[in-house]
């Protein structure tokens, strides 16, 4: 299955987008991917971990959540040429929002990590989503953000004592997220930023593939 | 290697004349500009002419960075014109005990008449203390399960025991500070924490603050608009 798709892409690459696009697979994988990585910032490092999200994290969960109403639109009949459309704008929209609040966030993560102060609005006292959507008191759980601008260390309870594994994971993180922590390499900025991004190419991708095979029939 | 160097040192020196120069007429020059360096508030603060007010919060990780330079900021402002802080009582668990603190302890030292920035006024060592307690020592005070524990962290830093809090937030100039503070929610919606607003209509964006010098030029020339 896999070794066909393979062979198909690299025989004809755009031709093999195009058709990708045309079926539910791809649409799927991301919104599997956009609601895997929201799930696992709330339930295993906010929720497990005691990290709790600042402004710009979760707008980015946000974000991901726009691209993943994308996926379903489009998964609905990715044959269908408005739903699709409905599909690209909504992916693309959430990839290119996200890219924007992960680098702002980059930014103000490393002047709250620096004696260099000036240049970056911190945090807003209220979240502001798009459109006014007061996502924060529909779900104040996943939406309000409850951290601090820049920081994303745990804060366990005073009244919680920790063991084993749980233990052993929050003080791993315990100067914030990284990729690396031990090397304080890779933030969780910086790594949204490569997923949005990467999600933007591939959407680029999908869709020069279907305004040129619709060219070609023309 | 010596004529290396010194091309080097004199390179340097003409560099930094050139910089020195264009900074003196560049922050001399350059109007602020309505809309990226500062907003006009919609509803200003009334009675707030020659004032510059910081909307903040102890549980804001810039706020404490700013917390810094306000002494300085405070001393370089023009005489006549005075510096205000508020605080923003909707953020942090803590934000409403951390208001009624800070207004008894400024009310304090008013009446005894000690600067409240200055070394031994009780606001800033109360402010100070827990600034460092929630941003160096990651204090949560039981994550708002415990109010008591945090009003004594202030208290005792600001050596005032608990009857003598719970009399001074009686006195009417400690509740008509707490109400003048309750306009800071609404600046702080605008762009966030700290927030700097001058002659109580101006805002200045705190992006746009690029150095102290900057901010304190900024503030200089909104005091004078």
């Amino acid at each position: 299955m896999l070794k066909s798709l393979w062979s198909a892409f690299k025989a004809q690459p755009l031709y093999t987008i195009y058709e990708w696009q045309r079926q539910r697979f791809l649409w799927l994988l991301m919104v599997v991917v956009c609601l895997f990585l929201v799930a696992v910032a709330h339930y295993l490092f906010q929720d497990y971990g005691y990290m709790k999200p600042c402004e710009q994290c979760v707008y980015i969960r946000y974000a991901f959540v726009v691209m993943a109403i994308g996926g379903i639109i489009a998964a609905c009949n990715p044959k269908n040429v408005a739903l699709r459309s409905i599909g690209y704008l909504f992916a693309f929209y959430g990839a290119i929002r996200g890219i924007m609040y992960s680098y702002k966030l980059d930014i103000i993560h490393k002047a709250a990590h620096s004696d260099d102060i000036f240049g970056v609005q911190g945090c807003s006292a209220v979240p502001s989503f798009d459109f006014g959507l007061p996502l924060h008191e529909w779900l104040p759980d996943w939406f309000n953000p409850t951290g601090d601008c820049g920081f994303d260390a745990p804060t366990v309870p005073d009244d919680v004592t920790l063991s084993g594994f749980r233990k052993a994971f929050v003080e791993f993180y315990q100067n914030g997220w990284y990729l690396m922590p031990s090397h304080e390499f890779g933030n969780m900025a910086q790594c949204c930023l490569i997923a949005f991004g990467v999600c933007a190419i591939i959407l680029a991708f999908m869709l020069i593939s279907n305004i040129k095979a619709n060219k070609s029939v023309q | 290697m010596l004529v290396t160097n010194r091309v080097g040192v004199f390179r340097k020196m003409l560099v930094g004349l050139c910089a020195a120069v264009f900074s003196a007429v560049v922050a001399h020059a350059a109007p602020l500009k309505e809309g990226t360096d500062y907003t006009t508030l919609k509803n200003p603060i009334p009675n707030a002419k020659n004032t510059v007010i910081e909307v903040y919060s102890y549980a804001c990780p810039f706020c404490f960075k700013y917390s810094k330079i306000i002494p300085q900021i405070a001393k370089s402002l023009p005489s006549g014109a005075v510096f205000k802080p508020y605080h923003l009582e909707q953020k942090g668990d803590y934000g409403k005990v951390a208001s009624e603190v800070f207004a008894v302890l400024i009310v304090r030292d008013q009446t005894k008449g000690v600067d409240i920035l200055s070394e031994q006024a009780g606001f800033r060592k109360a402010e100070e203390t827990y600034f460092n307690e929630y941003h160096k020592k990651n204090n949560r005070w039981g994550g708002g399960k415990n109010p008591d524990s945090f009003l004594q962290t202030g208290l005792s830093a600001a050596g005032i025991t608990k009857a003598e809090f719970e009399a001074g937030l009686k006195d009417p100039k400690v509740q008509a500070l707490l109400k003048e503070w309750e306009a800071s929610y609404d600046i702080a919606t605008i762009q966030g924490v700290p927030a700097f607003v001058v002659n109580g209509k101006y805002l200045i964006y705190t992006k746009s603050i690029t150095s102290l010098d900057d901010l304190q030029n900024k503030i200089k020339t909104l005091l004078a608009q």
